[in-house]
């Protein structure tokens, strides 16, 4: 089963080809093809999973010889290890979801179709991406990743706002991607090779320098940062909602923002050289995650809240990894993008049935659609981290870790971030699904079986999702990773803290939300303010970075259209007087003619009888 | 006797005169008669040549006969053109006849 | 000597003021007369070369025939347009400066080149050499030239016929 995985991105692609040959025929029938082959990848994908978690069973890595250019060979092929077993799970888990989802949240769509074909192009680069077995192959994933992500953002390209997030989105990660492509190629530079095997081994062995190896780190992490969200790259994630809400459950929550996560989980045993570059990871990941969640705390937005509880969760992720709580990282990636895209999934269905997304509009959405009301309630209460739950274990995890890593900042940090996460989660709850309506949408109704289907599947993974612990995940996933020792005894008082953590949040929402279920609408003042408007981040941004761009652009416009275009301009105006010259030449008159002739008559006569002259 | 340059120097006046005529005049008719006397001019020439050349003898004056008769088919042509140009165009004037343009 | 060079220099004056009066006069019709004053003129010279038949044919194809037809094409072709033409005066200084120049040239050909001086006696009779000669050294030209004249004559009636006439 293992040498069969590359099936699993070849049937979206199949799909991806069919739908671009075939979608317009086909209507909304391309919905079939999508999930029908989703479905495929999935089976396969968890006959690989259970084989590979199976007792004793080894890593599997297959390439071909791809580019040879002198005496490199660049390499193209696919791996199975516990990692990507996993990624590929949660991959098409969510994408299959999503594609079911679709059918209903799209239904009527004039360009369904394309919408599909889109997601199919985005789960095949993203599938390709979590089992290339090097870098490079890596590389070129990661950057379609990027492209199907622009093409999924700007899908309604008729609203200024969706292509103004679209090209924020793409310009904002290109950042990023510049970074990880000097990391990746100064690794090339020293080590000659794009395989990770390779790269580890020559980072433990001392082939590499200390410091060669943090600049590579952090030059890859930024990468990351760009891809996953993360504090000065965020911006552009939560203006990624202009997206169709699936995508948003696809691409902005489970999968490609965990695809930083999961490059750095990748290649942890680089970071895992450098201590600077692990306390880098830690440090950004804590700070996003508290700066997000502040931030979260205070919008009106339904997906802008998730979309900021989403850089704040990836920021728990990248903080675990930091804090070399491997496992915990790569757990909370797992348990995450469940319960993150189940809470989409519910909010998209709110959205497709009140037809807002402020949630100050909303508000008793509940009564009439408890299906969403309970999934939502679940992903809730997954996320805030209530016992039982799947959120639960893996956030407990990474505290643990941040708390063993040493650094009794970033703990409190994460623990200031858990209760700001129940909190802002249990707001959004009540200001939607609880008390009186404060809209006028009357039809608000159930969503058809197809949306409802995927998110009741999702919220039963987000239940459950956490239990894995028990049967032997974690040390599965450590295996061959984390050469050390893992797990250190439970600490007892960080998971009551944890508890209370999150019941604090909840608590906390329903005194100020849950009871009398009233939206201020006043203006905000003061620190309320700031985060309202997102600590100015995009205001600073602004006057920092795109008003100088702006006017090195207006430079090299006025460069571009007063000296290069008047070189070409007159060029052509040469052309053009020549033509004028012998279009005058060329008047059609008779007498013009002749005396040209005799011109040249007088010319010849001339030249011919200089030399008898002088 | 008057010599073969006077002649010649009367011929070569009249042909440049007949020159400017035919780059100059607007009028169709009057370009038609500078034609006409460039090939007086040449006229002369040859039969100037035909008395006082080196080998003279009658053929020059035979050759004068027949560029009259092609003068005389050139100018008769050269008026039915003109004619019909008017007829079409109601003008002969020189600088307004440029359909060779297009 | 003296009666033959006056008989020449009125003849060439002749010749070239009706060219020059062709070229400087307003009025077409008067441009047509002063160019037959020009031929009458080119006659006198051919007189005085002993081209006495040419002469003859000259007052009646040139000053009889071209002149009086010409005239005629000036009366058919008269009115439309004599308004404000736009000047053309690049041409016209680069037409007189060719003009001129060729002229020069000639006329500096003419001087510096040293002419055989004695004329050849042509007979005082010349015509009858003139028939003969065109009859038995010329004959193929000369058909050739009546082939010419009558497809002058056809296409001039074509050309000047009115398009509408249909028969």
């Amino acid at each position: 089963m293992l040498a069969n995985a590359w099936l699993i991105p070849l049937f979206p692609l199949i799909s991806f080809v069919l739908l671009v040959a075939f979608g317009r025929q086909l209507k909304e029938g391309a919905a079939y093809v999508g999930i029908l082959s989703l479905l495929a990848s999935f089976v396969v994908a968890v006959g690989v999973f259970f084989e590979r978690f199976a007792e004793g069973a080894h890593d599997y890595i297959t390439s071909f010889d791809w580019l040879n250019i002198g005496d490199f060979v660049f390499t193209m092929g696919f791996e199975v290890n516990q990692l990507n077993a996993m990624m590929l799970i949660v991959v098409t888990l969510v994408s299959l979801m999503v594609h079911l989802y679709s059918k209903g949240y799209m239904h009527g769509d004039e360009r369904f179709p394309v919408f599909y074909s889109y997601l199919s192009l985005f789960t095949f680069s993203m599938l390709m991406l979590v089992i290339s077995p090097n870098l490079l192959q890596a590389y070129i994933f990661w950057e379609l990743v990027g492209a199907s992500s622009f093409l999924l953002i700007g899908f309604y390209f008729f609203k200024p706002s969706a292509r103004a997030a679209a090209k924020k989105a793409f310009l904002t990660t290109r950042v990023g991607d510049l970074g990880i492509f000097i990391g990746i190629s100064l690794l090339f530079w020293q080590t000659g090779t794009f395989e990770y095997a390779a790269i580890f081994e020559a980072a433990h062995s001392g082939v590499l320098s200390p410091e060669f190896i943090t600049l590579t780190s952090i030059l890859i992490f930024i990468g990351a940062v760009g891809k996953s969200g993360q504090f000065p790259l965020h911006i552009w994630l939560p203006d990624a909602m202009e997206g169709p809400t699936p995508v948003s459950a696809l691409i902005h929550a489970a999968t490609m923002v965990a695809a930083g996560v999961y490059l750095v989980a990748r290649l942890f045993p680089l970071f895992e050289a450098s201590a600077t570059a692990m306390l880098t990871v830690a440090i950004i990941g804590g700070v996003t995650a508290i700066f997000a969640a502040s931030i979260g705390l205070v919008q009106n937005d339904i997906k802008r809240v998730l979309a900021y509880s989403t850089v704040s969760q990836l920021g728990y992720m990248m903080m675990a990894l930091g804090s070399a709580g491997y496992v915990a990282g790569v757990f909370h990636l797992f348990t995450h993008a469940f319960f993150k895209a189940l809470l989409f999934l519910a909010a998209g269905s709110v959205i497709h049935s009140v037809g807002t997304q402020d949630i100050k509009e909303m508000g008793g959405v509940g009564k009439h659609m408890p299906i969403t009301k309970i999934v939502f309630l679940i992903g809730a209460l997954a996320i805030a981290g209530v016992p039982g739950l799947a959120g639960f274990f893996s956030k407990e995890e990474i505290l643990i870790a941040t708390y063993d890593s040493g650094n009794v900042v970033l703990f409190w940090l994460a623990l200031t971030a858990a209760v700001m996460t129940a909190f802002y989660m249990f707001r959004l709850y009540f200001l939607t699904f609880s008390g009186t309506p404060r809209h006028e949408n009357h039809h608000v109704h159930e969503s058809p079986i197809f949306m409802t289907l995927p998110m009741i599947i999702l919220a039963v993974l987000a239940i459950f999702s956490g239990y894995v612990v028990y049967a032997g995940f974690g040390e599965w996933l450590a295996h061959g990773v984390i050469s050390g020792e893992e797990g250190e005894g439970h600490h007892t008082w960080i998971m009551v803290l944890s508890i209370a953590a999150a019941f604090g949040g909840i608590g906390l929402a329903y005194l100020l939300y849950g009871r009398n279920n009233k939206v201020s609408t006043a203006e905000p003042k003061g620190l309320h303010k700031l985060l309202f408007n997102k600590y100015y981040v995009d205001e600073f941004y602004g006057t920092t970075v795109i008003k100088p761009y702006t006017l090195f652009g207006y430079v090299l416009k006025f460069f571009d259209k007063y000296v290069i275009g008047g070189l070409v301009q007159f060029t052509a105006w040469i052309a053009v007087a020549i033509g004028r010259l012998g279009q005058r030449l060329q008047n059609g008159q008779v007498q013009a003619y002749s005396l040209v002739t005799i011109l040249g008559l007088v010319i010849l006569l001339l030249s011919m009888t200089a030399g008898r002259l002088w | 006797m008057v010599p073969l340059g006077g002649y010649l120097a009367v011929g070569a006046i009249l042909f440049s005169i007949g020159v400017y005529g035919l780059l100059t005049k607007k009028n169709g008719i009057i370009v038609l008669l500078s034609i006409e006397l460039m090939l007086n001019a040449v006229n002369v020439n040859l039969v100037a040549f035909s008395r006082f050349g080196i080998a003279a003898n009658i053929t020059g004056q035979i050759f004068s006969v027949f560029t009259i008769t092609v003068a005389a088919a050139e100018a008769a042509i050269g008026l039915a053109i003109l004619v019909a140009i008017f007829r079409n165009k109601a003008t002969i004037n020189a600088s307004e006849i440029d359909i060779m343009k297009r | 000597m003296t009666g033959q060079y006056l008989a020449f220099f009125i003849f060439a004056l002749m010749a070239i003021t009706g060219g020059v009066f062709m070229i400087n006069l307003s009025r077409v019709i008067h441009m047509v007369l002063s160019i037959g004053l020009s031929f009458f003129g080119v006659a006198g010279l051919f007189i005085m070369l002993q081209a006495e038949f040419l002469a003859f044919v000259q007052v009646l194809i040139y000053a009889g025939a071209i002149t009086i037809m010409m005239a005629m094409g000036t009366m058919m072709t008269q009115g439309g347009d004599e308004g404000e033409k736009p000047k053309r005066r690049l041409h016209n200084v680069l037409s007189f400066l060719s003009a001129v120049l060729v002229g020069a040239f000639l006329l500096y050909g003419i001087y510096t080149t040293s002419w055989p001086t004695e004329p050849t006696d042509l007979g005082a009779n010349n015509i009858k050499e003139i028939g003969v000669t065109l009859f038995s050294n010329f004959v193929i030209p000369f058909e050739l030239a009546s082939i010419l004249l009558l497809v002058a004559l056809v296409g001039a009636i074509v050309l000047a016929k009115r398009d509408g006439e249909k028969d």
